[in-house]
């Protein structure tokens, strides 16, 4: 690379490889996620011989933890796909862990088939997939009138045949773009720089209606995989507050990723405080645009105050959920906003990646209480079980081994793109680019 | 106030603005505490090297804020509760989820004001005289492309020679001297 432009440009050290302790993270991940298991299995027979619902808890946990890791598997394809669009510096720092995040879906693949599996355990609908059925249901007073309606009237869609059909595609879908990334970076890092622009269109041209098949199918897949635990309720803004809720998921992770790596070469030389900055800002966007949407779909169901919408919140306000709904406001918005408004701490290292550690924790909070008081023992009912700290531990486990993976594909290549324009200014020491 | 005559300071000119900031933080090292710098756009560290780590623009966006929520807020649950309480759909006259929309934008619009307006009156304008303006090199390159360091007069180690002979040592393209 041409650095002669520039007599105080840093150099990059030889070795691009990920640092070795990537694989200290690996097996402090294992140990801890062994642990969480250990506890998960104990939670389920306690819980078991408490209330007989140990197992199922087990289950609904672990569809939080597949949510938790689809967020960063297909998040990070999302951001990878956004940055190749919009350029910057910040997006050349972040695209090898972005690729790594991209290459965990078969992780993701793997935890979503336990819920496919059990989806009778989960969903009404996969349970009750007859008319006869339902009527059954309904009569021995296992559901009631407006969900047994909701289940007949939806039933075209909300079906095994078409959860299965459709989820599948979108994992194929996924894959097929996180293949041609992933390949394709390759190839062209094997080329010289008189190559770069082909390349910089070459992304574009593929991330750019990539993004847009991305907002589609994860909307698809948000609606079949946690919409529909209650059959009744529907909102349109659903599919957006899932992909804004990645965004704050995936920069709050790569934040803490890129700020790690940045103890040794080559993310020391790479990282400054300019686009540590510049990221701490676009989460800061996020966490903005999250609450809206959040509270834009509360105040306009609050409006309304329909019988068939205003239930799904009351079933998360009433019974003592609207403690968890305060400590989620706080905990999702208020903290990393408060925290984030702060320049200092966006340019703090340390206080950064305890904000955004912070943060991937208020993701699974907040899905705690999407996810739970769907089903009817919960509803308007928050109570201390043995199984309700399943959502602790197996979404803890699930995520530990899910990051064990992120790391062995951090190291599988150098974590430095050469050839590419934006190499040259992030390497200019910071104030000359002013 | 009488107007003040005599020299106003020493104007050093240069071409880049890493050369700037290298000159400013080199001055601010050795001591010198009147001194400014002037670009045609924001550098960051020039600030940062003559001392400027922090300005009062963010506290004051933050009591604007807080101050244009707080009031429209306030306003409403009076208007609502206390002035002139409808029932509205059956619900309680105090519906703080109404409050929040308008609550939310007079945050950004207090916030926005206080921001532009504060930092325009921290900075001490609209100002309609300053003695730089009688360099001409300054006129016309302190907007377009050229990057300035003054060493201004007040400064107890201020010396028309010495200091002259300190600014050239930076290898600037020029250093004049400006009165009032």
């Amino acid at each position: 690379m041409d650095t002669s432009h520039n007599p105080h440009a840093k150099q990059l050290p030889a070795d691009l490889g990920a640092p070795a302790f990537v694989d200290a993270w690996k097996t402090r991940a294992l140990m801890i996620g062994a642990i969480f298991t250990v506890i998960a299995v104990i939670l389920g027979f306690l819980g078991q011989a408490q209330d007989g619902l140990g197992w199922i808890h087990f289950l609904r946990a672990w569809l939080l933890g597949t949510m938790w890791t689809w967020g960063l598997a297909v998040g990070g394809l999302a951001l990878l796909m956004v940055q190749y669009c919009s350029g910057g510096k910040w997006g050349l720092l972040l695209r090898r862990p972005l690729e790594a995040l991209s290459r965990t879906l078969p992780v993701v693949f793997t935890y979503w088939l336990v819920t496919a599996i059990f989806a009778d355990r989960l969903y009404l609908w996969a349970k009750y997939t007859t008319v006869a059925a339902t009527a059954d249901a309904l009569k021995s007073g296992l559901i009631n009138e407006i969900q047994a309606h909701c289940l007949n009237f939806k039933r075209p869609m909300l079906n095994p045949d078409e959860y299965w059909g459709i989820s599948l595609a979108c994992f194929a879908i996924w894959t097929f773009y996180a293949w041609r990334l992933n390949t394709l970076a390759l190839k062209r890092e094997s080329q010289g720089p008189e190559t770069t622009p082909y390349w910089i269109k070459k992304f574009e041209n593929i991330s750019g209606p990539g993004i847009l098949v991305y907002s589609i199918t994860m909307t698809a897949c948000a609606i079949y995989w946690v919409m529909s635990l209650d059959p009744t309720w529907f909102s349109t803004v659903y599919g957006l507050v899932f992909l804004v809720a990645q965004g704050y998921l995936v920069l709050a992770f790569s934040i803490i990723v890129a700020i790690s790596l940045s103890k040794g070469e080559p993310y020391k030389t790479l990282l400054r405080q300019t686009e540590q900055h510049d990221l701490g800002k676009l989460a800061f966007a996020f966490v903005m645009l999250n609450i809206y949407l959040n509270f834009g779909q509360f105040l306009i169901i609050w409006s309304g105050n329909l019988p068939l919408e205003i239930n799904w919140y009351l079933d998360r306000i009433r019974g003592n959920w609207g403690v968890i709904i305060t400590l989620d406001f706080i905990f999702h918005w208020v903290i990393p906003f408060a925290m984030l408004l702060s320049r200092d701490i966006k340019r703090n290292k340390k206080r950064l990646v305890r904000v955004c550690q912070w943060m991937v924790f208020a993701r699974a909070f907040d899905m705690f209480w999407l996810i739970e008081p769907n089903f009817k023992d919960a509803a308007r009912n928050l109570h201390f079980s043995w199984g309700i700290l399943e959502y602790i531990a197996v979404p803890g486990a699930m995520f530990c081994f899910w990051l064990a993976y992120f790391c062995t594909r951090l190291k599988t290549r150098p974590l430095v793109e050469v050839n590419d324009p934006h190499l040259a200014e992030i390497l200019e020491p910071e104030h000359a680019h002013a | 106030m009488p107007a003040r005559e005599g020299t106003y300071g020493l104007l050093a000119e240069f071409e880049t603005p890493g050369d700037l900031v290298r000159a400013a933080r080199q001055a601010h090292q050795d001591g010198w505490r009147r001194m400014d710098c002037y670009t045609p756009y924001p550098v960051e560290e020039a600030a940062e090297a003559i001392g400027f780590h922090r300005n009062k623009v963010p506290l004051l966006t933050l009591i604007g804020g807080l101050l244009g929520g707080g009031v429209v807020f306030t306003l409403q649950t009076w208007i609502s509760v206390l002035a002139y309480p409808i029932n509205v759909a059956g619900r309680p006259t105090y519906s703080w989820p109404a409050f929040i929309v308008p609550a939310y934008e007079w945050t950004i619009l207090w916030a926005g004001l206080s921001a532009g307006f504060g930092m325009l009156a921290l900075c001490g304008l609209p100002s309609l005289y300053h003695p730089l303006f009688n360099a001409p090199n300054f006129r016309d390159g302190a907007t377009t492309d050229k990057f300035f360091l003054c060493l201004e007069a007040l400064d107890p180690k201020f010396d028309l020679i010495a200091t002259r002979a300190y600014l050239a040592a930076f290898k600037p393209t020029s250093v004049v001297e400006v009165d009032y």
